[in-house]
């Protein structure tokens, strides 16, 4: 096999920086005959992205996203050449967490990932396999694996600090970034949520919290501001505030809300929470789904089947998988990445917004439910609510390799919900970010016979 | 030692039937994070969990999946089809994703009355030992209620004493290991370590006694190479036996089953529960460990240089993520300190890889030049 060779400006978020630099160009209202142009000069895997997103029935709000997903890249840059930090975080690490400091600017590693899959000529699988060249273990989470591959690389965007709080919800990406850090000799700063929902649990949880806001404070060189704080938080707030109205609108039938949202919610709840961005591409959201529950809309004849997602999604194929299933009437209404539970913040003082952080930074997904005392009774319970609240007919647990810890508890989920609320689940296997593992005909297939023989029937 | 080598490998093995027959209590537990003092003071047996048999998984495999590490799968499969219905209860640790998922499966299908979960942080810090040491003051609570009985403080004194004798003996097995030419094969270590693990500590080190007796004298000479060992949690004595049926001696070791369960036991405290708590958050030379690398390394490098190793062997699991990014860090340091590295993914237990592992180990040999 020839050796992979990355070199300068190869790497993952330069190149997904400058792909996506295309977005500047393209006019809010863009035409049909406009978008047809713009897919015929585009490479392959980034011409089927953006189909998915330019659909007509979206093109406005992803637009707007991918914009600001853009500006959100290009910041983690201006920031770090103005003098200020990039800090690598993980997905559920709260961003806002970030922003209140002056001059930090949160970069996630998901997130980053997936960009790259999004947008980059045979996705992320170079990053993925320089990776696997160093020995580490085919089973790794290339959630995380393609943009530390990246970054290992040493041709690419490097965080100047990593903040992780994934150990005890999950070892791989804690694991993997406690290596990159050692590896590019970058400092990590860690927070840990004790496996105990105890008074005594959570207390502590805030302890450590409060300790990684302080060593925060000493990398930074800076207090935190308390004005500043509340600006940013209460843009937060804005932001949860649109994120329960667009949670309450997917309960209508057939659902207003396009399949691809759930991606965009998380997407910018990522990034972007504490942002005024956030706010817009939330509230853009929530106006194209009432548009289309006035309008009684549905990109489908009718709805068949309206399935939650319990962990995460497929991403590799975005037209594949969210648009064939809206215009095969299967709605997805979310997934676990969705449950994000976001709180509203007394802004009062420094005191009331730091636990208010807290408090969210703790019911982060995947913290809230592996980082449980329990991993299954505390997702089955997520689950189980989110269902309820939402009228699914049934789940798809997406089956992504890494996730060992879900892996561990998907029997048990799937037979309690079967049992409790008579709500089937279908189980897949593939890899999330990498199609090698299980392509996406393959996955339609069994999504397409789960609905026809389990859901519809019963 | 002969009776070491039939009982080693006995889940349900005559010491622990004697115990039970004469009415007394087992606790089983899996993580070396596991103050097993407490559990000793309480008049209660602990025992470590392990897989031996190697059995199908189809049970382990329908709760967790094939995504999860097969100790674990092949632990769960014995607990849920009866082989460990001796056990009268479960301590649960949160030591890596696969055991949480293992503990909580278990308990889900066979419900113990007594399932204590203890928490145990994932880096050390003095906030984080205040934590442990409260969590081991609920344990303490949880196996006295259980037992019936207080655990005091003396109680708690004299099992650190009994184990500190226990680790000492250890050491000095160690000992004979590592000296030229040894005393001891590798395989027979991890043959008297699984025994050890399901004894009460008092016995266990009466029973080193014979071992290190019998052992003083004998020679181990026909090796090509003294290698060691590091890697997942794993109680295959077979695995070490194919090793060393290739020629090489496995001289030390820094497996979870081996020397990471006693080697630096060390604290100062003098109240007995901040004490445990400081020699097992303090010393758990574990990568789910968070910040912690060097130390780890350093531990390492040290057994390695003791023992005068020709090389070392990384293994772990297939799908264990802490010890699989761990190890490349590992062989980089290794190297970078001179001593060659065989990194050996592998399933746990199988049969089917035997062949491939010692293929493996016999190339490494002649990269040794051995
Ligand atoms: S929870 Fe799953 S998808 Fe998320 S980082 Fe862990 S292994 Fe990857
Ligand atoms: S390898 Fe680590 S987590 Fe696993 S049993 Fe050993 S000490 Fe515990």
């Amino acid at each position: 096999m020839a050796k992979i060779e990355i070199r300068q400006h190869e790497g993952l978020i330069d190149r997904a920086y400058e792909a996506f630099s295309i977005i500047d160009y393209l006019p809010d209202d863009l035409s049909d005959e406009e978008m047809e142009g713009v897919l015929h000069v585009l490479p392959g895997d980034l011409a089927r992205t953006m189909e998915a997103f330019l659909a007509r029935r979206i093109r406005k709000t992803s637009i707007l996203f991918l914009k600001r997903m853009n500006d959100w890249l290009k910041n983690a840059h201006r920031t770090k050449q103005e003098g200020g930090k990039a800090i690598l975080v993980p997905f559920n690490f709260p961003p806002e967490a970030v922003y209140i400091f002056e001059g930090a600017w949160p970069v996630t590693s998901e997130v980053l990932s997936t960009l790259g899959v999004l947008a980059l000529e045979g996705q992320g699988e170079r990053y993925w396999d320089y990776a696997m060249g160093l020995g580490l273990p085919d089973s790794s989470c290339s959630a995380n694996m393609i943009e530390v591959g990246s970054v290992l690389t040493s041709e690419d965007f490097t965080p100047d600090a990593i903040i992780s709080d994934c150990f005890g919800s999950c070892d791989i990406n804690s694991k993997t970034h406690e290596f990159l850090a050692r590896y590019m000799d970058i400092p990590l700063l860690f927070l840990e949520k004790p496996v105990d929902n105890t008074e005594r649990g959570v207390n502590q949880y805030y302890k450590y919290f409060f300790k990684l806001v302080e060593e925060m404070e000493e990398f930074l060189g800076q207090k935190l501001d308390e004005d500043r704080m509340r600006e940013v938080l209460g843009l937060a707030n804005q932001a949860s505030e649109l994120y329960w109205e667009l949670w309450d609108l997917h309960k209508f039938r057939p659902c207003p809300v396009p399949n691809i949202f759930s991606l965009m919610t998380y997407g910018t709840r990522f990034t972007q929470w504490g942002t005024q961005n956030a706010v817009d591409t939330m509230r853009s959201m929530v106006d194209v789904a009432k548009q289309r529950l006035e309008k009684r809309d549905y990109p489908a004849d009718e709805e068949v089947a309206r399935s939650l997602w319990t962990y995460t999604s497929y991403y590799y194929d975005m037209a594949g998988l969210f648009n064939w299933m809206e215009e095969s009437g299967i709605t997805h209404l979310g997934d676990g990445l969705d449950l994000v539970f976001p709180s509203v913040i007394d802004l009062t003082s420094r005191e009331t917004m730091l636990r208010g952080v807290a408090e969210i930074a703790r019911n982060m997904p995947m913290t809230r439910q592996m980082g449980a005392s329990s991993m299954s009774v505390q997702w089955l319970e997520d689950i189980t609510w989110a269902a309820r609240e939402l009228d699914a007919d049934c789940c798809i647990y997406c089956g992504h390799h890494s996730c060992k810890q879900t892996w561990s508890g998907a029997s048990v989920v799937r037979s309690e919900l079967m049992k409790r609320e008579r709500i089937p689940t279908l189980i897949l296997q593939g890899d999330s970010w990498i199609r090698r593992m299980t392509p996406m005909s393959a996955l339609q297939e069994y999504i397409e016979e789960f609905v026809k023989n389990v859901v519809k029937r019963g | 030692m002969r009776t070491m080598q039939s009982q080693s490998t006995d889940l349900y093995s005559e010491y622990v039937r004697d115990w039970k027959e004469k009415g007394g209590k087992v606790l089983g537990y899996a993580c070396v994070a596991t103050p097993v003092e407490i559990i000793e003071a309480a008049g209660v047996l602990p025992y470590r969990i392990k897989a031996f048999g190697h059995p199908d998984t189809e049970l382990g495999d329908a709760y967790l999946a094939r995504f999860n590490c097969r100790f674990c799968r092949s632990c769960l499969q014995l607990g849920l089809e009866g082989s460990y219905d001796f056990l009268d209860g479960l301590v649960e640790t949160n030591g890596c994703d696969h055991l949480r998922g293992m503990f909580e499966n278990w308990q889900h299908v066979k419900k113990y009355d007594f399932f204590h979960y203890l928490k145990v942080p994932h880096f050390l810090r003095e906030d984080s030992l205040e934590y442990f040491t409260d969590e081991l003051a609920l344990m303490r609570d949880a196996v006295a209620g259980f037992a019936g009985t207080e655990i005091s403080d003396d109680a708690l004194r004299e099992a650190i004493d009994t184990y500190d004798e226990v680790n000492a003996k250890l050491k000095r097995l160690y000992a004979l290991r590592e000296q030229t030419p040894p005393a001891v094969s590798g395989t027979e270590v991890m043959q008297v370590l699984c025994t050890g693990s399901s004894m009460l500590g008092r016995d266990f080190s009466d029973l080193l006694d014979e071992v290190l007796e019998e052992k003083a004298k004998a020679r181990v000479t026909d090796y090509k190479a003294r290698l060691m060992i590091m890697g997942s949690a794993t109680d295959e004595v077979d695995l070490i036996a194919d090793i060393e049926s290739t020629g090489a001696l496995i001289a030390a070791d820094a497996l979870c089953f081996g020397s990471r369960s006693f080697w630096t036991r060390g604290g100062e405290s003098g109240d007995p529960l901040a004490l445990l708590a400081e020699r097992y958050l303090g010393h758990l030379f574990c990568p789910r460990m968070f910040n912690d690398y060097e130390r780890r390394i350093e531990y390492v490098l040290d057994t390695a240089r003791r023992a005068g190793v020709d090389g070392a062997i990384i293994t772990y699991n297939k799908f264990c993520d802490l010890h699989g990014v761990e190890s490349v860090s590992q062989r980089m340091d290794l190297e970078r300190a001179g001593i060659p590295v065989l990194v050996l993914e592998k399933d746990y237990g199988s049969k089917a890889d035997t062949g491939r592992v010692k293929t493996r180990v016999q190339a490494f040999l002649e990269r040794l030049g051995k």
